[in-house]
């Protein structure tokens, strides 16, 4: 029971599986393309940066050029040369204002300012000349550049703004990355689908292809069987050809319908139909071709179980018993006729559908692999008992195999029902 | 009308298929077979030649079927039979509710098809082909299946002969039973024969028709010799 149970849990979330993964994939996909785009793009204008700006001389460093002599101040060569290369030029101001030592000072400015000239200098520019100045002792060292060459403002900005600010870009960041995520969601239950369906797409395209044709050779294969004027070998050919034409035939359905079973919950076209109805005509169905003493079908269905109603597509139901029915007649291991009950009835609100024959029953290898997880694995056919239990894991049901105490195999079905 | 007298076009477009199947439809018997390949002829076709049945492919190149059928509904109800290579299409006729009168899947035997062109064109036109008859014959008992009477012919004992007349619902369960004569008929077909749609729940009624219908046209009810019940499953009649 446990084992059933992992199995319809691992068949019904292998989808969720890969579809997981795919999503997996596109988060860290987008997430992992938008940091290399952002990477190229600092990389990028890094480089345009370094190639653009010219470092420029500081307060500090040209203060550090300056020493004081007998002769008043003497600026090493070096910087000298420094600041010429670089058109900058330097003052300094002793505490009253006044220019006592400059270099390549422009003409047009003056030699004395005032505290205000200075306060306002300190935030925007000198009649247009940016400057920078620092604070030496009681001194203050100006170093300038020439008009044009450099953006200057001051900024400040309230606390609580800044915080606000700091929370918007964080909230901006979760933004995107729900984005990405959501993004990567949809894009993968897309990829996920298109897969799917383009694999359901090409398996019904290529049975519908081989139908026609196999309709010629089947139909000619049929009039060759029935024509008079051949000879007995070449008829019974002719019977060969249109009795593999019909395997083909069967076999082409089967692919259709597992790929359908297997990739698309979709395929089901659920209506309400009564078990009760299905397994008595396909029951007939098998008797009235059958000879007379060659099958047996011992029917037993509850009163009550009589109107149960299951949700489920009528064709797949019919399958189900078809596919099994066929079973115990080719497994029914000895001469005579082959005996097949079936029971059905209500236990807790759910039908149970119960089909046990006479034949040799399920051998152990087909049971493990009728229980097991795994995909098909080589040895006999199974195909048809795969097939049902795909069809009434589809339907949210639980179906069990064994073999009777008496030598024959069973198939327990249990469905979810309602009651017409 | 005879039976072979009627038209029928044939719309698909693999000339390997239309070859086989009109050369079938001919040799059973039908003599007025066209061929359309696809659903421009084929309009063309049934407007010139007024068949009497139309054998129409899902898949044509110019068109599917069914919208090919959408038209030619507007102009006539002439009975379709749609030939489709899907497994899907079959469920889609039944949903569609489209008014085709039968479907077969490909691939299939020529029987297969000759019956089903057959059973339509009885059901459509009631056109009757020799071999069947309207009087059903249980030993010394007839049943007229065209009035629902039931005759019983002298025996030794019983010089004289009787008439029966069968009620709606015996008449339709016979029917259907005589049908399928030799084959079990599930209960749940004879409801739907009698009860038509919504005919849950009718079973226990269903015995009691069927013996009413044992007392008519048996010799002894209660060990019948001709309707038997299969248990479990349904009746059959012998």
């Amino acid at each position: 029971m446990r084992n059933d149970k992992a199995e319809r849990m691992n068949y019904n979330y292998r989808r969720a599986a890969r579809f997981l993964s795919y999503w997996v994939v596109a988060v860290l996909g987008i997430a992992g393309l938008t940091l290399v785009l952002n990477m190229v793009f600092l990389f990028a204008s890094s480089v345009v940066y370094v190639n653009t700006d010219t470092q420029y001389i500081y307060g500090g460093s040209v203060m550090e050029a300056l020493t004081l002599t007998q002769n008043g101040y003497v600026l090493d060569r070096e910087m000298e040369e420094e600041l010429a290369r670089k058109d900058q030029w330097a003052m300094l101001l002793d505490e009253n204002g006044r220019v006592i030592w400059s270099a390549r000072k422009p003409e047009e400015l003056e030699d004395e300012y005032s505290r205000s000239d200075i306060a306002r200098m300190s935030k925007w520019y000198l009649k247009g000349y940016p400057v920078q100045m620092r604070v030496w002792d009681d001194r203050i060292m100006i170093v300038g550049m020439q008009k044009e060459t450099m953006w200057k403002y001051p900024i400040e900005f309230t606390i609580p703004w800044m915080t606000f600010v700091e929370r918007t870009i964080l909230a901006f960041l979760f933004i995107n990355l729900a984005w990405i995520v959501v993004f990567a969601f949809v894009f993968a239950k897309r990829f996920t689908r298109k897969r799917e369906q383009a694999r359901i797409e090409w398996i019904a395209g290529i049975s519908h292809d081989i139908r026609t044709p196999l309709s010629v050779v089947m139909g000619y294969a049929d009039t060759l069987e029935h024509s008079e004027g051949l000879s007995v070998e070449a008829r019974q050919q002719a019977a060969v050809i249109r009795h593999q034409s019909m395997v083909m035939k069967e076999l082409i359905a089967d692919l259709n319908l597992t790929s359908q079973l297997e990739y698309s919950m979709q395929a089901l076209r659920k209506e309400k139909v009564r078990p009760a109805e299905i397994i008595r005509g396909v029951a007939v169905s098998f008797l009235n071709d059958s000879l007379p003493g060659e099958l047996e079908i011992d029917m037993r269905i509850e009163p009550d179980a009589e109107q149960l109603c299951i949700n489920a597509d009528r064709q797949l139901f019919v399958r189900i018993f078809r596919n099994l029915i066929n079973n115990s007649i080719k497994h029914s291991g000895k001469s005579g006729s082959v005996e097949i009950r079936i029971s059905m009835w209500q236990e807790k609100k759910k039908c149970q559908i119960h089909l046990e024959d006479n034949g040799v029953g399920y051998s152990e290898e087909v049971l493990c692999r009728l229980r097991s997880r795994k995909k098909e694995q080589a040895g006999e056919n199974i195909r048809g008992l795969q097939i049902v239990k795909k069809i009434i894991l589809a339907h949210g049901g639980k179906i069990r195999f064994g073999n009777g105490e008496e030598g024959g195999g069973y198939c327990t079905m249990t469905l979810r029902c309602g009651r017409k | 009308m005879n039976l072979y007298d009627c038209k029928i076009l044939l719309v698909d477009d693999e000339k390997a298929l239309r070859d086989m199947v009109s050369g079938f439809l001919r040799r059973a018997g039908f003599h007025k077979v066209t061929v359309a390949a696809n659903c421009l002829e084929a309009e063309e076709l049934f407007a010139l030649k007024e068949p009497h049945l139309v054998l129409l492919d899902v898949m044509l190149p110019d068109g599917d079927g069914f919208s090919l059928l959408k038209k030619l509904r507007q102009m006539s109800e002439v009975p379709v039979i749609f030939l489709s290579a899907r497994d899907e299409d079959a469920s889609r006729l039944r949903g569609l509710g489209l008014g085709a009168d039968d479907y077969i899947t490909k691939p299939f035997l020529p029987e297969e098809l000759i019956l089903r062109v057959t059973a339509v064109l009885k059901r459509v036109y009631r056109v009757k082909s020799m071999q069947e008859t309207e009087i059903l014959t249980l030993g010394r008992c007839t049943v007229d299946l065209g009035s629902g009477v039931v005759r019983w012919t002298g025996d030794k004992e019983n010089s004289a002969a009787e008439e029966i007349a069968l009620t709606a619902k015996e008449y339709a369960i016979l029917q259907k039973l005589a049908q399928e004569r030799g084959r079990i008929v599930t209960i749940d077909a004879l409801c739907d024969a009698v009860w038509q749609e919504e005919n849950f729940g009718y079973e226990n009624t269903l015995v009691v028709h069927i013996r009413r219908l044992r007392e008519k046209i048996e010799e002894d009810p209660s060990h019948p010799k001709y309707l038997l019940t299969v248990r479990g499953l349904g009746y059959r009649l012998v």
